[in-house]
């Protein structure tokens, strides 16, 4: 409804009551924001710590160097003619553990700048 | 040094297979030929293969290490063909005898290029076999580039 | 990543045995017309593989630095087997050497040798990455 005069001005202000503007909206209690978010309730909070997960991803890195050490072995000694799954296991291993050395000069960076830190 | 090794043994047998076509080029060349220094028509030549091992140095020599598993391979004789020439009926040949037969050298031309041919095949086996030892080598050289 | 990698000697042993295997090979190609001669095969992958086995699993733990390291010598001890193939066919000068199958083992043979270099390459690659990494 367009507005053309203070008359139509009026009557659009008492169709909408101001006091309809700012009504309390009441909590409902099962709309809980915070089920809503798995990471902010309780029970499902990880009780791992950054560096379990980095001991972890170590150990994975460290497993797959282990792979990568079997095949290049069965190769050697003829048991295994599968080139290819070979030189693939390798290629993982290498960049995991590339990946993982990029993470740590990250790490050691981020120390050393807390450490910079003046108290 | 195993490889330059292989390598020898693959040079040994280019280099029997290629006195081998040089005999074998004789033959072929003089299939007529009724005179010869000897005396007599050419007689069929045929080049014979043996092995021995593969001496890397002379000190390996010296000290009469034979490594069997390696043997490297020389033409050891040229044996000349003991079975009499053929006899052809060719009263007008210079070379013809009272009765009007010509002694013919015995070479089977037909014969003569097959062995050509095989012995072509074995140099060309030997001489693929080097570039792959020398292929060899070389990926060695690249270790740590 | 340690200095005693059971896995680089492997690789570098089986890199000497295909070379020792080359020999053999171009031997038998070489001698292909020779009267009396036997072709000859070469043989490492079992003692490589005894090898490899005997260092996982009876190598013993050493906890004192003074205490050798058992397992990963008999990598130079290593022998491998030279035999006259025993299923040769006789052609009729005595002769047992099939220069088609010896050119298919040299075919394998090299191609398993590019990629054992290749894998050295690899893992000196990684080696020299650590070193060159350190801060």
């Amino acid at each position: 409804m367009a507005i053309n005069s203070v008359s139509q001005m009026n009557q659009t202000l008492k169709n909408y009551d101001v006091s309809n503007w700012t009504r309390n909206i009441e909590l409902k209690d099962d709309f809980d924001f915070r089920g809503q978010f798995s990471e902010l309730s309780e029970s499902s909070r990880s009780t791992k710590s950054f560096g379990d997960f980095l001991a972890d991803s170590i150990g994975k890195v460290n497993q797959l160097q282990q792979n990568a050490n079997v095949a290049m072995e069965r190769v050697a000694s003829g048991e295994s003619k599968n080139l290819h799954e070979t030189l693939l296991a390798i290629e993982k291993a290498d960049l995991a553990f590339r990946q993982m050395n990029q993470i740590r000069m990250k790490v050691i960076d981020a120390y050393k700048e807390i450490m910079k830190m003046q108290m | 040094m195993d490889l330059l090794k292989s390598m020898k043994i693959s040079a040994s047998g280019m280099r029997a297979n290629l006195k081998r076509t040089e005999v074998i080029n004789s033959n072929i060349a003089n299939a007529q030929t009724t005179r010869t220094a000897e005396g007599g028509p050419y007689r069929r030549k045929q080049a014979v293969f043996g092995s021995e091992p593969a001496r890397d140095s002379f000190s390996e020599i010296l000290e009469g290490e034979i490594d069997a598993h390696a043997q490297s391979v020389h033409v050891t004789e040229v044996v000349e063909d003991t079975k009499p020439p053929i006899l052809k009926y060719d009263p007008h040949h210079p070379d013809a005898n009272k009765d009007g037969y010509v002694a013919m050298p015995n070479i089977n031309t037909m014969i003569e290029m097959a062995d050509l041919l095989q012995a072509q095949r074995a140099y060309e086996a030997n001489l693929k076999t080097l570039n792959v030892t020398k292929g060899m080598a070389q990926k060695a050289l690249e270790i740590g580039r | 990543m340690d200095i005693n990698d059971k896995t680089l000697k492997a690789l570098a042993s089986a890199v000497k045995f295909r070379e020792m295997r080359q020999e053999v090979i171009s031997s038998n190609i070489a001698n292909a017309e020779t009267p009396g001669f036997k072709a000859k095969r070469l043989d490492f992958e079992e003692a490589l593989a005894r090898a490899l086995d005997v260092d996982g699993q009876l190598t013993m733990k050493v906890n004192d630095p003074k205490h050798f390291d058992v397992g990963n010598g008999g990598f130079n001890n290593l022998k491998p087997e030279v035999y006259e193939d025993p299923n040769g066919v006789v052609s009729e000068n005595g002769n047992t050497v099939d220069i088609q199958d010896e050119m298919a083992r040299e075919a394998e043979n090299k191609l398993m040798y590019d990629a054992l270099i290749q894998m050295i390459n690899k893992k000196l690659g990684m080696k020299k990455y650590i070193l060159n990494s350190e801060k």
